[in-house]
């Protein structure tokens, strides 16, 4: 892609944050914007500014980049165009976490450590179940066990939410459905510290997942060992994906649909379809977060509703065109 | 032959289905008379019930102010004012109750709460010949109805009318305390995640204006509605209300410090039984958030 | 420069072995080609030298070495692999495609010169696809991608080829030009190895020919030795005569009409 493609990107991801900064239900005019960016918060517009817009675009931003990276990521790693990033069990293990944490009351501060581990435990036992099957890492069985331990998450907050109190079953499903509203900068930290780290691996491995888009065999001509570059994806993916999780929730059909939109405008090596992955992904969860605030006020649209809407009808377009 | 097979394969798939739905949803009224119930099921009033079992707090403490508790025979496990009702053996939730548990305590009447999660267990016990009631209690008028209603059921209607009387004395007592009073407006969230405040279906709302203070989302008509933070840091209300836990989690909330009221610490406690239904105590709390609105005000 | 000694390769729950104690060379200089009946194990042994399966017993070396005691970059770096089949997940130009071939040989940044972009080139005028450089893979017939494979392999460098079946989707005219393109390759000192179906052009242009056969060598040596009917039709279990075709005076083979039919 072409510098010129590059620089657009970059400032449309601009343009959406500073939309998204400035456009709510408090009208915020430029000057509140720039008072609060310099850390006066005495008027209104600025202090929400500082406290409230500014923590939420910052976590869209972190949240999109990462979903948008992981996806580019498996879906070259695993050869399937549908795969993204909770494939492989990260969302059921999340919710699982979360749910746990929400039912039994164990605080608020344990709840992101909660869908964290259990992202990442689900993540382990989907390896162990390929692992059981016999497959050396073949993405497809992967993908298989991956569906076995999402299914197994959904009965168990099943079970755990049929016998809960109302308030932690409302409280659960809101979490289920994604939202950058709850944002500490705490929180902000750790997640931009896991992208930072866990995307720049990725980004390493580009060139390694263009060889093995190729198929395993003939990737392994090319000497690349085959089964460490896809658990090196693997667990940067899940990784990245279940930090998403943690601070925001489930905010699906991102990793799905952003790195299609790149490989669209004719990104083809991994490197840079990576990068472009995270600024269009950011550009789409600011916007939908956006969207989610001011399409129904007073109330806010689920951060994961908007990106379900968003998704859909681009999978119809796509569909059509490959008809 | 084609068509035909087709024809009757999607009568057999969709017919059920509608019947099933029509018969489980009677014609709704909106407002329920004294004949019709919140389910706008037409009532018929027993002959002296004996065996009650009531699956709602509020339904359960008129019954206990109107003296028909050594009747009462089955409680919500949510039901725990006053606290000799808790010697009541306790049938299970509130909602989604199990039918068959109500059933093993042999009520001749039972009341429940007008939700759609109720309707299949009103819809079971009425088919078991069982008089069941449903009731919306949500505002302070739907409260005294409930009142009387419930004493014409039981039989105890002059208990009952003494009850709604001494409630309404109260009330009326504290709105001419409070009348010509500056009313500051107040920001009551029942639910931080995510945010819900009562709006003005509400019985506190209502007890807002009584206490002589304004609801910010008086104007929704719904009992409830999920707000955005930004549009209560808009709207700016005077005061806070909250219970002591919640208190503690607004102050050190960088978000929450976003509303003015949180910031200048004007948030007002209060006691949880009091704010999650209207109840017998309807009086009792007019009085205590006039004292915290406006101390002094009343006597 | 590739040698098999004894190798024995037994795939994960299966019965048999799919190679047991096969021991070939394929040197520098040389065209060396594998033939034998489907499921004989030629694509087996393939596999075995990129380690894609392990190696039960038996060693395989290049130059000497083991190939477990390479670095999989620097083995790249001497063999370049075309395997039988490859997907097309994401499909990108024909020349990008054929860059990744020089994938061995960048350094951690990945980032290609002047030697790369020569080395793509040349591959792509040897192999006679420079013409379609800017296509997009998924728009070429079954043999411009088979060419375009060939390319990539060529743009890898190294002293030795393995081809497992590189014509399976050419024309006459197209093969002919892989088999004269991997003749000359052996020619400048490349160890070709080549699996293939081809028994008459195999025939032509390789120097060594080994006949596998449910996984061992049924018959090795230059190509009169191994073009023989008695070998061939037990190998193959079909009736065939061996004879000399007029252009070169190779041995070639005629398949004759199943037992089961008419004359």
């Amino acid at each position: 892609m072409s510098a010129t493609r590059w620089i657009c990107l970059v400032l449309v991801l601009l343009t959406a944050s500073l939309l998204a900064t400035v456009v709510g239900t408090i009208h915020v005019p430029m000057w509140a914007l720039w008072d609060a960016l310099c850390g006066r918060t005495d008027s209104v517009p600025a202090m929400v500014v500082r406290t409230l817009r500014l923590p939420r675009v910052t976590l869209a931003i972190l949240v999109g980049a990462g979903l948008g990276m992981s996806g580019a990521a498996l879906q070259g790693a695993m050869r399937n165009p549908l795969a993204e990033p909770y494939l492989l069990g990260v969302s059921g293990g999340a919710a699982v976490g979360a749910v746990i944490a929400i039912t039994f009351r164990l605080g608020v501060a344990f709840l992101p450590l909660a869908a964290f581990g259990g992202a990442l435990a689900a993540v382990v036992a989907a390896f162990s179940v390929a692992r059981a099957a016999g497959a050396r890492g073949d993405p497809r069985v992967l993908l298989m066990a991956g569906v076995v331990v999402g299914a197994f998450a959904n009965a168990a907050i099943m079970v755990i939410l049929a016998n809960a109190e109302a308030n932690a079953v409302r409280n659960a499903l809101w979490w289920m459905m994604g939202s950058v509203a709850d944002a500490t900068w705490t929180q902000i930290g750790v997640l931009a510290a896991y992208i930072a780290i866990g995307g720049g691996g990725l980004v390493a491995l580009g060139r390694q997942i263009d060889i093995l888009a190729l198929g395993e065999d003939a990737a392994a001509g090319l000497g690349l060992d085959v089964d460490r570059a896809l658990r090196n994806v693997f667990v940067l993916s899940s990784l990245i994906a279940a930090a998403t999780v943690a601070a925001a929730g489930l905010v699906g059909f991102v990793g799905l649909v952003v790195p299609h939109i790149v490989r669209g405008a004719g990104v083809r090596r991994h490197r840079s379809l990576l990068v472009g992955s995270a600024l269009a992904g950011a550009t789409l969860v600011v916007l939908a977060d956006l969207l989610g605030r001011v399409l129904r006020p007073p109330a806010e649209l689920p951060l994961g509703a908007v990106t379900a809407l968003i998704g859909v009808p681009f999978f119809l377009v796509k569909l059509r065109k490959l008809a | 032959m084609f068509r035909f097979r087709h024809v009757i394969a999607a009568l057999l798939l969709t017919v059920p289905p509608l019947l099933a739905a029509c018969r489980s949803s009677e014609t709704p009224s909106a407002s329920a008379g004294e004949s019709h119930d919140d389910f706008g099921v037409a009532i018929v009033v027993p002959k002296s019930p004996k065996r009650i079992v009531s699956l709602n707090p509020t339904t359960t403490e008129i019954l206990v102010a109107i003296g028909a508790m050594p009747r009462l025979v089955g409680r919500s496990q949510y039901d725990t004012f006053p606290d000799s009702v808790k010697s009541v053996e306790s049938v299970g939730p509130a909602l989604r109750p199990s039918v068959e548990a109500i059933l093993a305590v042999h009520p001749d009447l039972v009341l429940l709460y007008a939700s759609q999660d109720n309707r299949a267990a009103y819809d079971r016990l009425r088919a078991a010949g069982i008089t069941t009631v449903a009731f919306k209690i949500d505002s302070i008028a739907q409260f005294k109805r409930d009142a009387r209603l419930i004493g014409a059921l039981t039989g105890d209607s002059v208990a009952a009318k003494t009850l709604v009387d001494t409630v309404s004395a109260t009330l009326d007592r504290v709105r001419k305390a409070t009348a010509s009073l500056p009313h500051p407006t107040v920001f009551y969230p029942t639910w931080d995640k995510p945010i819900i405040t009562i709006g003005g279906g509400s019985f506190m709302s209502e007890l807002f204006e009584i206490a002589g203070a304004r609801n910010i989302y008086a104007e929704v008509h719904a009992p409830s509605a999920a707000v955005a933070l930004e549009d209560v840091v808009q709207r700016d209300p005077d005061f806070v209300l909250s219970s002591r836990a919640g208190a503690e989690r607004m102050k050190a909330s960088a978000m929450w410090r976003a509303v003015a009221a949180v910031r200048a610490g004007h948030i007002v406690t209060i006691d949880e039984d009091i704010t999650t239904r209207p109840s017998v105590q309807l009086g009792a709390a007019a009085v205590r958030l006039a004292e915290l609105l406006h101390p002094g005000s009343v006597r | 420069m590739i040698r098999f000694d004894d190798v024995v390769v037994r795939y994960p729950r299966s019965a048999a072995d799919a190679l047991s104690g096969v021991s070939l060379e394929a040197g520098r200089g040389k065209l060396t080609a594998i033939v034998g009946p489907n499921g004989s194990g030629k694509s087996t042994l393939v596999r075995a030298l990129i380690g894609r399966i392990g190696v039960a017993r038996g060693r395989i070396a290049v130059d000497g070495t083991d190939v477990s005691a390479f670095d999989r970059a620097d083995l790249a770096r001497r063999v370049a692999v075309v395997t039988q089949r490859e997907e097309l997940a994401f499909p990108a130009a024909v020349s990008e495609y054929v860059a990744l071939g020089r994938f061995p040989h960048l350094g951690i940044w990945h980032v290609a010169g002047a030697t790369d972009r020569l080395a793509v080139n040349d591959a792509m005028t040897a192999a006679g696809v420079h013409a379609l450089g800017d296509r997009r893979i998924d728009t070429l017939s079954g043999g411009e991608w088979q060419r375009v494979r060939l390319a990539r392999a060529l743009a890898q460098g190294g002293d030795a080829l393995v081809l497992d079946e590189p014509t399976t989707f050419l024309d006459v005219g197209h093969e002919m030009a892989v088999f004269e393109l991997l003749s000359r390759q052996a020619r400048e000192g490349q160890a070709v190895l080549l699996v293939s179906h081809q028994l008459n052009l195999v025939a032509r242009f390789a120097d060594h020919m080994v006949l596998f056969h449910h996984g061992t060598v049924a018959a090795a040596g230059d190509p009169a030795a191994v073009m023989r009917a008695d070998i061939l039709e037990r190998v193959y279990e079909w009736p065939l005569v061996v004879t000399r075709d007029p252009a070169i005076g190779a041995p070639a083979l005629v398949p004759l009409r199943g037992r089961s039919g008419g004359k």
